[in-house]
Protein backbone atom coordinates (compact mmCIF):
# COMPACT_ATOMS: atom_id res chain seq x y z
CA UNK A 1 0.00 0.00 0.00
CA UNK A 2 1.79 3.28 -1.26
CA UNK A 3 0.66 6.75 0.50
CA UNK A 4 -1.90 7.69 -2.35
CA UNK A 5 -3.71 4.42 -1.09
CA UNK A 6 -3.12 4.71 2.62
CA UNK A 7 -4.52 8.61 2.38
CA UNK A 8 -7.51 7.35 0.16
CA UNK A 9 -8.48 4.20 2.60
CA UNK A 10 -8.52 7.17 5.24
CA UNK A 11 -10.81 9.43 3.53
CA UNK A 12 -13.17 6.37 2.40
CA UNK A 13 -12.86 5.19 6.46
CA UNK A 14 -13.80 8.89 7.54
CA UNK A 15 -16.65 10.13 5.15
CA UNK A 16 -18.51 7.15 5.24
CA UNK A 17 -18.88 7.96 9.21
CA UNK A 18 -22.59 9.40 9.23
CA UNK A 19 -23.91 6.76 7.12
CA UNK A 20 -22.21 3.37 9.22
CA UNK A 21 -23.81 5.39 12.48
CA UNK A 22 -26.84 4.64 10.49
CA UNK A 23 -26.02 1.29 10.12
CA UNK A 24 -24.85 0.75 13.65
CA UNK A 25 -28.42 2.21 14.74
CA UNK A 26 -29.86 -0.67 12.08
CA UNK A 27 -27.50 -3.12 13.75
CA UNK A 28 -28.73 -2.69 17.04
CA UNK A 29 -32.38 -3.34 15.12
CA UNK A 30 -31.14 -6.17 14.48
CA UNK A 31 -29.32 -7.56 16.91
CA UNK A 32 -33.03 -7.17 18.92
CA UNK A 33 -34.75 -9.50 16.45
CA UNK A 34 -31.90 -11.87 16.13
CA UNK A 35 -32.28 -11.83 20.13
CA UNK A 36 -36.02 -12.86 19.43
CA UNK A 37 -34.89 -15.55 16.80
CA UNK A 38 -32.57 -17.55 19.45
CA UNK A 39 -30.00 -16.38 17.56
CA UNK A 40 -26.68 -15.45 20.73
CA UNK A 41 -23.50 -13.40 20.19
CA UNK A 42 -21.35 -15.97 18.51
CA UNK A 43 -23.81 -16.41 15.91
CA UNK A 44 -24.57 -12.87 15.03
CA UNK A 45 -20.88 -11.66 15.18
CA UNK A 46 -20.23 -14.80 12.36
CA UNK A 47 -23.31 -13.75 10.16
CA UNK A 48 -22.22 -9.68 10.36
CA UNK A 49 -18.65 -10.28 9.38
CA UNK A 50 -19.66 -13.94 6.47
CA UNK A 51 -23.27 -11.98 5.10
CA UNK A 52 -22.30 -8.73 5.59
CA UNK A 53 -25.67 -7.69 4.07
CA UNK A 54 -27.87 -5.64 6.30
CA UNK A 55 -31.11 -6.39 4.86
CA UNK A 56 -30.69 -9.69 3.99
CA UNK A 57 -29.85 -10.52 7.33
CA UNK A 58 -32.84 -8.85 8.59
CA UNK A 59 -34.99 -10.92 5.89
CA UNK A 60 -33.51 -14.33 6.74
CA UNK A 61 -33.97 -13.77 10.22
CA UNK A 62 -37.39 -12.16 10.40
CA UNK A 63 -38.23 -15.65 8.66
CA UNK A 64 -37.10 -17.99 11.24
CA UNK A 65 -38.95 -15.62 13.73
CA UNK A 66 -42.06 -16.12 11.47
CA UNK A 67 -41.33 -19.77 11.37
CA UNK A 68 -40.65 -20.10 7.82
CA UNK A 69 -37.74 -22.78 7.79
CA UNK A 70 -34.11 -22.91 6.91
CA UNK A 71 -34.40 -22.82 3.27
CA UNK A 72 -37.13 -19.85 2.79
CA UNK A 73 -35.16 -18.12 5.26
CA UNK A 74 -31.79 -18.52 3.12
CA UNK A 75 -33.75 -17.83 -0.14
CA UNK A 76 -35.49 -14.90 1.33
CA UNK A 77 -31.80 -12.97 1.87
CA UNK A 78 -30.74 -14.15 -1.80
CA UNK A 79 -33.44 -12.74 -3.42
CA UNK A 80 -32.43 -9.70 -1.56
CA UNK A 81 -28.94 -9.53 -2.28
CA UNK A 82 -28.93 -10.13 -6.34
CA UNK A 83 -28.71 -6.51 -6.26
CA UNK A 84 -25.16 -6.64 -5.03
CA UNK A 85 -23.99 -8.66 -8.59
CA UNK A 86 -25.69 -5.32 -10.13
CA UNK A 87 -23.69 -3.07 -7.79
CA UNK A 88 -20.45 -5.02 -8.23
CA UNK A 89 -20.47 -5.07 -11.88
CA UNK A 90 -21.23 -1.12 -11.95
CA UNK A 91 -18.08 -0.22 -10.65
CA UNK A 92 -15.97 -2.97 -12.66
CA UNK A 93 -13.13 -0.93 -13.07
CA UNK A 94 -12.08 -0.85 -9.34
CA UNK A 95 -11.63 -4.29 -9.51
CA UNK A 96 -10.03 -4.24 -12.72
CA UNK A 97 -6.21 -5.40 -12.89
CA UNK A 98 -6.12 -6.37 -8.67
CA UNK A 99 -3.96 -9.32 -7.11
CA UNK A 100 -6.90 -12.20 -7.00
CA UNK A 101 -7.01 -11.51 -3.05
CA UNK A 102 -7.90 -7.58 -2.99
CA UNK A 103 -11.10 -8.06 -5.33
CA UNK A 104 -11.87 -11.07 -3.02
CA UNK A 105 -11.30 -8.79 0.09
CA UNK A 106 -12.83 -5.33 -2.06
CA UNK A 107 -16.06 -7.47 -3.15
CA UNK A 108 -17.15 -8.84 -0.04
CA UNK A 109 -16.85 -4.81 1.51
CA UNK A 110 -19.10 -3.87 -1.17
CA UNK A 111 -22.62 -2.87 0.18
CA UNK A 112 -24.98 -0.16 -0.93
CA UNK A 113 -23.48 2.65 1.41
CA UNK A 114 -19.40 2.47 0.35
CA UNK A 115 -20.58 1.72 -3.27
CA UNK A 116 -22.42 5.13 -3.58
CA UNK A 117 -20.91 6.89 -1.09
CA UNK A 118 -17.67 6.32 -3.86
CA UNK A 119 -20.18 7.37 -6.61
CA UNK A 120 -20.90 10.50 -4.85
CA UNK A 121 -17.50 11.45 -4.47
CA UNK A 122 -16.56 10.74 -8.19
CA UNK A 123 -19.89 12.56 -9.38
CA UNK A 124 -17.87 16.00 -7.19
CA UNK A 125 -14.87 15.24 -9.39
CA UNK A 126 -12.55 13.57 -6.30
CA UNK A 127 -10.53 10.63 -7.04
CA UNK A 128 -11.83 7.39 -5.55
CA UNK A 129 -11.33 4.04 -6.39
CA UNK A 130 -10.63 0.48 -4.58
CA UNK A 131 -8.78 1.62 -1.56
CA UNK A 132 -11.14 4.63 -0.66
CA UNK A 133 -13.90 1.80 -1.01
CA UNK A 134 -12.11 -0.60 1.37
CA UNK A 135 -11.66 1.86 3.49
CA UNK A 136 -15.25 2.78 3.98
CA UNK A 137 -16.05 -1.18 3.51
CA UNK A 138 -13.84 -1.47 7.16
CA UNK A 139 -15.24 1.27 8.70
CA UNK A 140 -18.57 -0.59 8.22
CA UNK A 141 -17.60 -4.08 8.86
CA UNK A 142 -16.57 -2.69 12.38
CA UNK A 143 -19.33 -0.99 13.12
CA UNK A 144 -21.92 -3.49 11.72
CA UNK A 145 -20.67 -6.53 13.81
CA UNK A 146 -19.76 -4.41 16.93
CA UNK A 147 -23.49 -2.71 16.67
CA UNK A 148 -25.05 -6.43 15.93
CA UNK A 149 -23.87 -7.92 18.71
CA UNK A 150 -24.30 -5.57 20.80
CA UNK A 151 -27.89 -5.50 19.89
CA UNK A 152 -28.61 -8.99 20.70
CA UNK A 153 -26.73 -9.29 23.73
CA UNK A 154 -28.54 -6.45 25.39
CA UNK A 155 -32.08 -6.92 23.76
CA UNK A 156 -34.08 -5.91 26.68
CA UNK A 157 -33.14 -2.12 26.69
CA UNK A 158 -33.00 -1.17 22.97
CA UNK A 159 -35.44 1.59 21.60
CA UNK A 160 -37.52 1.21 18.54
CA UNK A 161 -35.60 2.66 15.35
CA UNK A 162 -38.68 3.39 13.76
CA UNK A 163 -39.88 5.36 16.32
CA UNK A 164 -36.69 7.64 16.44
CA UNK A 165 -37.20 7.97 12.85
CA UNK A 166 -34.01 6.32 12.40
CA UNK A 167 -34.97 3.84 9.46
CA UNK A 168 -35.47 7.07 7.38
CA UNK A 169 -31.42 7.73 7.42
CA UNK A 170 -30.48 5.63 4.66
CA UNK A 171 -33.62 6.80 2.16
CA UNK A 172 -32.15 10.44 2.83
CA UNK A 173 -28.87 9.62 2.17
CA UNK A 174 -29.43 7.83 -0.87
CA UNK A 175 -31.51 10.75 -1.87
CA UNK A 176 -28.71 12.98 -1.65
CA UNK A 177 -26.29 10.62 -3.42
CA UNK A 178 -28.65 10.16 -6.12
CA UNK A 179 -29.06 14.05 -6.44
CA UNK A 180 -24.98 14.64 -6.55
CA UNK A 181 -25.41 11.51 -9.49
CA UNK A 182 -27.64 13.62 -11.77
CA UNK A 183 -25.82 14.44 -14.80
CA UNK A 184 -28.83 16.45 -16.72
CA UNK A 185 -31.40 15.78 -19.34
CA UNK A 186 -29.58 12.44 -20.16
CA UNK A 187 -30.89 10.91 -16.79
CA UNK A 188 -34.30 11.76 -17.25
CA UNK A 189 -36.03 9.19 -19.28
CA UNK A 190 -33.17 5.91 -17.58
CA UNK A 191 -34.41 7.61 -14.23
CA UNK A 192 -38.36 8.04 -14.72
CA UNK A 193 -38.12 4.31 -15.90
CA UNK A 194 -36.50 3.11 -13.34
CA UNK A 195 -39.26 4.68 -10.72
CA UNK A 196 -42.19 3.58 -12.75
CA UNK A 197 -40.95 -0.15 -13.31
CA UNK A 198 -40.79 -0.39 -9.46
CA UNK A 199 -44.24 1.12 -8.90
CA UNK A 200 -45.71 -0.51 -11.73
CA UNK A 201 -44.38 -3.86 -10.09
CA UNK A 202 -44.63 -2.86 -6.42
CA UNK A 203 -47.74 -1.15 -5.89
CA UNK A 204 -49.95 -3.47 -7.14
CA UNK A 205 -47.93 -6.15 -4.89
CA UNK A 206 -47.20 -8.43 -7.75
CA UNK A 207 -43.79 -9.09 -6.92
CA UNK A 208 -41.56 -8.62 -3.45
CA UNK A 209 -39.69 -5.04 -3.27
CA UNK A 210 -36.53 -6.53 -3.38
CA UNK A 211 -37.27 -8.26 -7.27
CA UNK A 212 -39.08 -4.51 -7.98
CA UNK A 213 -35.45 -2.56 -6.99
CA UNK A 214 -34.08 -5.29 -9.33
CA UNK A 215 -36.13 -4.66 -12.35
CA UNK A 216 -36.36 -0.87 -11.98
CA UNK A 217 -32.78 -1.08 -12.04
CA UNK A 218 -32.30 -2.92 -14.64
CA UNK A 219 -34.93 -1.06 -17.08
CA UNK A 220 -33.36 2.28 -16.55
CA UNK A 221 -30.04 1.03 -17.56
CA UNK A 222 -31.59 -1.13 -20.36
CA UNK A 223 -33.54 2.22 -21.63
CA UNK A 224 -29.99 4.25 -21.29
CA UNK A 225 -28.08 1.79 -23.18
CA UNK A 226 -30.81 1.90 -26.23
CA UNK A 227 -31.18 5.93 -25.74
CA UNK A 228 -28.29 8.21 -27.63
CA UNK A 229 -27.23 10.50 -24.65
CA UNK A 230 -23.42 10.63 -22.74
CA UNK A 231 -23.31 7.37 -21.93
CA UNK A 232 -21.05 6.38 -25.16
CA UNK B 1 -25.01 -28.57 12.69
CA UNK B 2 -27.99 -26.70 13.84
CA UNK B 3 -30.28 -25.01 11.76
CA UNK B 4 -28.77 -21.37 12.09
CA UNK B 5 -25.45 -22.13 11.56
CA UNK B 6 -27.08 -23.39 8.42
CA UNK B 7 -28.70 -20.36 7.30
CA UNK B 8 -25.59 -18.14 8.27
CA UNK B 9 -22.96 -20.21 6.06
CA UNK B 10 -25.30 -20.49 2.79
CA UNK B 11 -26.43 -17.23 3.14
CA UNK B 12 -22.80 -16.07 3.27
CA UNK B 13 -21.49 -18.12 0.58
CA UNK B 14 -24.26 -16.58 -1.67
CA UNK B 15 -23.91 -13.45 -0.81
CA UNK B 16 -20.18 -13.93 -1.62
CA UNK B 17 -20.50 -15.48 -4.93
CA UNK B 18 -23.01 -12.78 -6.08
CA UNK B 19 -20.97 -9.98 -5.10
CA UNK B 20 -17.61 -12.12 -6.96
CA UNK B 21 -19.58 -12.63 -9.53
CA UNK B 22 -20.70 -9.20 -10.42
CA UNK B 23 -16.64 -7.99 -9.68
CA UNK B 24 -15.72 -11.00 -12.29
CA UNK B 25 -18.55 -10.78 -14.77
CA UNK B 26 -18.42 -7.12 -15.32
CA UNK B 27 -14.56 -7.25 -16.30
CA UNK B 28 -15.60 -8.97 -18.96
CA UNK B 29 -18.31 -7.54 -20.71
CA UNK B 30 -17.40 -5.09 -23.35
CA UNK B 31 -15.76 -1.99 -22.63
CA UNK B 32 -18.14 0.00 -25.48
CA UNK B 33 -21.19 -0.51 -27.06
CA UNK B 34 -24.88 -0.79 -25.29
CA UNK B 35 -23.55 -2.99 -22.55
CA UNK B 36 -20.44 -0.22 -21.54
CA UNK B 37 -23.62 2.29 -21.61
CA UNK B 38 -25.74 0.23 -19.78
CA UNK B 39 -23.41 -0.06 -16.96
CA UNK B 40 -22.50 3.44 -16.75
CA UNK B 41 -26.03 4.11 -16.04
CA UNK B 42 -26.50 0.88 -14.15
CA UNK B 43 -25.55 2.64 -10.56
CA UNK B 44 -28.37 5.93 -10.72
CA UNK B 45 -31.00 4.30 -11.69
CA UNK B 46 -30.37 1.28 -9.37
CA UNK B 47 -30.21 4.21 -6.52
CA UNK B 48 -33.54 5.67 -7.87
CA UNK B 49 -35.28 2.30 -7.58
CA UNK B 50 -33.20 2.21 -4.34
CA UNK B 51 -35.33 4.99 -3.09
CA UNK B 52 -38.45 4.11 -5.04
CA UNK B 53 -38.84 0.87 -3.18
CA UNK B 54 -38.74 2.64 0.30
CA UNK B 55 -40.71 5.32 -0.73
CA UNK B 56 -43.46 3.35 -2.09
CA UNK B 57 -43.28 1.34 0.84
CA UNK B 58 -43.77 4.19 2.73
CA UNK B 59 -46.95 6.57 2.98
CA UNK B 60 -47.59 10.16 2.97
CA UNK B 61 -45.46 10.94 5.48
CA UNK B 62 -42.47 9.52 4.04
CA UNK B 63 -42.94 11.20 0.78
CA UNK B 64 -42.84 14.41 2.21
CA UNK B 65 -40.04 14.04 4.05
CA UNK B 66 -38.52 12.16 0.71
CA UNK B 67 -39.36 15.69 -1.02
CA UNK B 68 -37.93 18.08 1.86
CA UNK B 69 -34.42 15.89 1.84
CA UNK B 70 -34.60 15.90 -2.06
CA UNK B 71 -34.72 20.15 -1.42
CA UNK B 72 -32.26 20.18 1.08
CA UNK B 73 -29.87 17.79 -1.02
CA UNK B 74 -30.55 20.62 -3.84
CA UNK B 75 -29.30 23.30 -1.99
CA UNK B 76 -26.60 22.15 0.16
CA UNK B 77 -24.89 19.35 -1.70
CA UNK B 78 -24.40 17.68 2.21
CA UNK B 79 -24.91 14.13 2.84
CA UNK B 80 -25.31 14.86 6.51
CA UNK B 81 -27.41 17.61 6.82
CA UNK B 82 -29.85 15.89 4.19
CA UNK B 83 -29.80 13.25 6.54
CA UNK B 84 -30.20 15.28 9.91
CA UNK B 85 -32.88 17.15 8.11
CA UNK B 86 -34.76 14.07 6.86
CA UNK B 87 -34.75 12.03 10.02
CA UNK B 88 -36.25 15.51 11.93
CA UNK B 89 -38.63 15.43 8.89
CA UNK B 90 -39.86 12.03 9.42
CA UNK B 91 -40.07 12.17 12.91
CA UNK B 92 -42.48 15.87 13.58
CA UNK B 93 -44.60 13.94 10.26
CA UNK B 94 -45.16 11.14 12.32
CA UNK B 95 -45.66 12.17 15.18
CA UNK B 96 -48.47 15.45 14.37
CA UNK B 97 -49.49 14.14 11.33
Amino acid sequence: MVMDDKRAFARGFREILPLSMGAGIYGLAFGLLAAQAGLDDLEVGFMGTLVFAGASQIVAVERIVAGAGSLVAVVAGIALNLRLLLITASIRDVYAGRPFWQVVLGAHLTTDENWALMLAARARGEQAGYWYLVGAGINLILVWVVATVAGVSFASEIADPRALGMDFAFTAAFIAIARSLWAGRPDLVPWATSFLVVALLMLPGWVDASWAMIAGGVAGAVVAALGPGRHE
Amino acid sequence: MSDTWLVILLLAVATFAIRMCGALLGQRLPQQGSWARALKALPGSLIVALVSVSLLAGGPAEWVAGAIALVVATLTRNLVLTMAVGIGAIWLLRFYA
